[in-house]
C-alpha cells in the first residue's frame, strides 16, 4: 500500500513490482505482522484455560502447566451425568438437522422451480424473520409449547429448532436448486420419471455443496444454541451440553473444573471438525460439466 | 452471535426458470412447501403475534393473574417507558451494540480483512483460522473460556498479564462488567465482520486502487475515498447483521453475569428473560420484547436506507 514513491529507481519508471522495499513500505509491512499477531493473540489466548485444563489431572479455575492425563475425558464418558448430556445434544442437533434438511429441500425445489402467487412474498417475508431477536420471541413461545403439550420434551425442543433454522436453509437450498440445469430433470422426465423421482435422482445429487451449507449451519445454530434449550427444557435428564456446562459452572461451591474443561472440549469438537471439514468440500463445485456431458 | 455464518443468498440466483405452470401443479407446491409454511408459522410467525398480545394482558406464570389475565391496553409498555430499570436495560443494550458490534468488530474486522488480503502478508492460512475460532465455538464455550480470562483470582489471566505492567489484581467481572463483556463480543464477532469485508473487498476492481495511488493518494485516502464507497452496500449490510445479532446475545453475557453486578450488563435480552420467566411477569416481558423489535426493525429500516440497497 506504499504510496510515497520515493524509490531508489534505477529506471526513470520504477514498476510497481519488484522494485526494493522502501523503509515506509518495510515499517507497513512489520506493522502489518504486529498486528496481526496481537489479533491472533487476543482470539486465542481466551482458549488457554479450556484447552490445559481439560488435559490436567488437578486442574483449577486458572490457567497452570497441566499435569497431563485424559482422566478428565475418562470421567466425561463414564460419569452418571455426562454422557447423557453429549447424547441429548447429539439426538437434538443431529434430528433437528435432518428434519431441516428434509423440509428445506422439498421447499426449496417448489421456491426454485415453480413460479406461484405469493411466492416473493413468501421468500422476502423468510428474509425478513431473521430481523427477529431471538429472545424476543421466546416468551411466547415457551407459553404456545405449554399450551400444546411440548414444553419439556426433546420432541419440541427438535422441532422448534428444526423451525428456527428454516428460513436460511430455504434460501440456501431455493438458490442451489436453481443453479441446477432444467434440462436435467426434464431428461429423466423424458425417460418416465415422476417429478419426486426426478428430484430425488437428479436434484439431490447435484445439490450438494448447498445442502452440505446448509447442514453445516443448521447443525452448528441447533448444536451451540443456549436459549431455546434453557427456556423449554426443565428436566436435568432432558439437558444438552450447553445447559449442562451452564449448571456446573455456577455450582460456585463444588465445579470440578477438569471435567468442566474436558466437556467444553467435547462440546466445541464437532462444530470445529465440521467447520474444518466442510470448508474445504464447500470450495469444490460438483456440478462442473454436469451438461456438457 | 449464533447466526453468523450466514450470509443471505444473492437474490439474482432465484429467479424461477420458466417452467411450466398448470393447475395440477397446485397440490405438488403445497405438498412440498406446505410442511415448511406451517413450522415457519407455529414456531416463529405465531409466537411474534402471540406476543404481540401478551403484551397487552397482564398474563403471569403463577399467582392470582395466572388463572385469569385481564387485557389491560397499553398499561405494560407505559409502565416500561417509565421504569429506570428497563431504560437503563435499553441504554445498556445500546452502549454493548455501538461499541462492540458498530465499532470494535466492525474496525477488527475490517483491519483483519484488508491485512489478509496482502500479497506480503504471511501465514494467512493460520491468522485467519485463529480469527475465526472465536465464532466457531459455542456460546456457552465462549463465555467458559473468558470466565478464565476475567477471573478475579490474582491467577486469572487477565490478571497476570496485568501483573506484568505492575498493576494489582482486579476482578473485572465486578469493576467493569459492561466492559468486560463489550470486549468479549468483540472477541466473538470479528469473524463474522471479516468474513463479510474480505468477500466485498475482492469485489473492488484492483485498476481503480491502482489508479488512485499512481494519482498520488495515501493508503488511508486510497481506502477513504476509493474503497469504503465501493464497499458500502457489503458494510451495511453487514452493521444491519450485526445489529440484529448483537441485539440477540443472550447467552454470552447470561453465562458471565447474569445480568449484574446491580444490573450493570443487564441488557434487554436479559431483561426480558428476568421478567418473564424469573419473575413469571409475562405481560411486562412480552412488553418489554415488542419494545426490542420496534427499536430493531426501524434500526433495519435506516441501514436499509442508508445503504440504498433495494430489498
Amino acid at each position: 500500500m506504499a504510496t510515497v514513491r520515493t524509490t531508489p529507481s534505477t529506471t526513470e519508471r520504477p514498476k510497481l513490482r519488484r522494485r526494493p522495499l522502501s523503509p515506509v513500505d518495510k515499517l507497513q509491512r512489520t506493522l502489518g505482522h504486529v498486528l496481526i499477531v496481537m489479533l491472533a493473540l487476543f482470539c486465542l489466548i481466551p482458549f488457554a484455560w479450556v484447552v490445559l485444563s481439560s488435559i490436567d489431572a488437578n486442574a483449577g479455575p486458572n490457567v497452570q502447566w497441566p499435569a497431563a492425563s485424559f482422566d478428565n475425558f475418562v470421567q466425561f464418558f463414564t460419569n452418571s451425568g455426562t454422557p447423557r448430556l453429549l447424547a441429548n445434544s447429539l439426538i437434538i442437533a443431529i434430528t433437528a438437522t435432518a428434519v431441516n434438511l428434509a423440509l428445506g429441500l422439498a421447499g426449496g425445489y417448489a421456491l426454485a422451480r415453480f413460479r406461484f402467487r405469493g411466492r416473493r412474498v413468501f421468500m422476502f417475508g423468510i428474509l425478513l424473520i431473521r430481523v427477529v431477536p431471538a429472545p424476543a420471541t421466546i416468551v411466547a413461545l415457551y407459553l404456545i409449547m405449554v399450551n400444546i403439550g411440548l414444553s419439556n420434551t426433546l420432541i419440541g425442543l427438535i422441532i422448534v429448532e428444526a423451525a428456527f433454522q428454516l428460513p436460511v436453509t430455504l434460501w440456501l437450498l431455493a438458490g442451489t436448486i436453481s443453479a441446477v440445469p432444467i434440462e436435467l430433470e426434464e431428461a429423466a422426465w423424458m425417460d418416465g420419471n415422476s417429478r419426486l423421482q426426478g428430484m430425488w435422482r437428479i436434484v439431490l445429487p447435484l445439490v450438494g455443496p448447498g445442502l452440505g451449507a446448509a447442514a453445516m449451519l443448521s447443525f452448528l445454530n441447533v448444536w451451540g444454541d443456549f436459549l431455546t434449550p434453557l427456556v423449554l427444557l426443565q428436566s436435568t435428564d432432558l439437558y444438552p451440553l450447553s445447559i449442562g456446562l451452564f449448571r456446573a459452572f455456577s455450582e460456585y461451591n463444588q465445579v470440578d473444573w477438569g471435567l468442566l474443561a474436558a466437556s467444553a472440549v467435547v462440546y466445541l469438537a464437532p462444530p470445529a471438525v465440521l467447520y474444518l471439514f466442510v470448508r474445504k468440500h464447500l470450495l469444490k463445485s460438483s456440478l462442473g460439466g454436469a451438461v456438457k456431458g | 452471535m449464533t447466526s453468523t455464518l450466514e450470509a443471505p443468498a444473492p437474490a439474482a440466483d432465484l429467479r424461477p426458470r420458466p417452467v411450466r405452470r398448470g393447475p395440477r401443479n397446485g397440490p405438488l407446491i403445497l405438498l412440498l412447501l406446505g410442511p415448511s409454511m406451517l413450522l415457519i408459522a407455529a414456531f416463529i410467525v405465531l409466537p411474534a403475534l402471540y406476543s404481540v398480545y401478551l403484551s397487552m394482558t397482564n398474563t403471569q406464570l403463577t399467582g392470582f393473574a395466572a388463572r385469569d389475565p385481564q387485557f389491560v391496553g397499553l398499561d405494560n409498555f407505559t409502565y416500561l417507558l417509565t421504569n429506570g430499570d428497563f431504560l437503563s436495560s435499553l441504554g445498556q443494550t445500546a452502549t454493548f451494540t455501538l461499541f462492540s458490534a458498530i465499532i470494535g468488530q466492525t474496525v477488527l474486522g475490517m483491519v483483519a480483512a484488508i491485512l489478509l488480503s496482502r500479497p506480503w502478508l504471511r501465514g494467512k492460512g493460520v491468522f485467519g483460522a485463529a480469527v475465526l475460532l472465536p465464532m466457531i465455538v459455542p456460546e456457552v464455550v465462549a463465555s467458559l473460556a473468558w470466565a478464565s480470562v476475567l477471573s478475579n483470582n490474582s491467577e486469572g489471566t487477565l490478571n497476570r498479564l496485568t501483573s506484568l505492567f505492575g498493576a494489582d489484581s482486579t476482578d473485572w467481572l465486578q469493576v467493569a462488567p459492561l466492559t468486560a463483556i463489550i470486549v468479549v463480543n468483540i472477541w466473538r464477532g470479528v469473524a463474522f465482520a471479516m468474513i463479510m469485508f474480505q468477500a466485498a473487498l475482492e469485489d473492488v476492481p484492483a485498476e481503480l486502487i491502482e489508479a488512485a495511488r499512481i494519482d498520488g493518494a495515501r493508503a488511508v485516502q486510497v481506502f477513504r475515498h476509493v474503497t469504503l464507497p465501493l464497499i458500502r452496500g457489503p458494510v451495511f449490510l453487514y452493521l444491519l447483521l450485526t445489529t440484529i445479532s448483537t441485539v440477540s446475545v443472550f447467552g454470552l453475557v447470561y453465562f458471565l453475569t447474569q445480568g449484574g453486578p446491580g444490573g450493570q450488563t443487564r441488557i434487554a435480552a436479559i431483561y426480558i428473560y428476568e421478567r418473564a420467566l424469573q419473575f413469571s411477569q409475562i405481560g411486562i416481558g412480552s412488553a418489554a420484547s415488542i419494545i426490542l423489535l420496534v427499536i430493531v426493525l426501524v434500526l433495519g429500516m435506516v441501514y436499509v436506507r442508508l445503504a440504498k440497497v433495494e430489498v
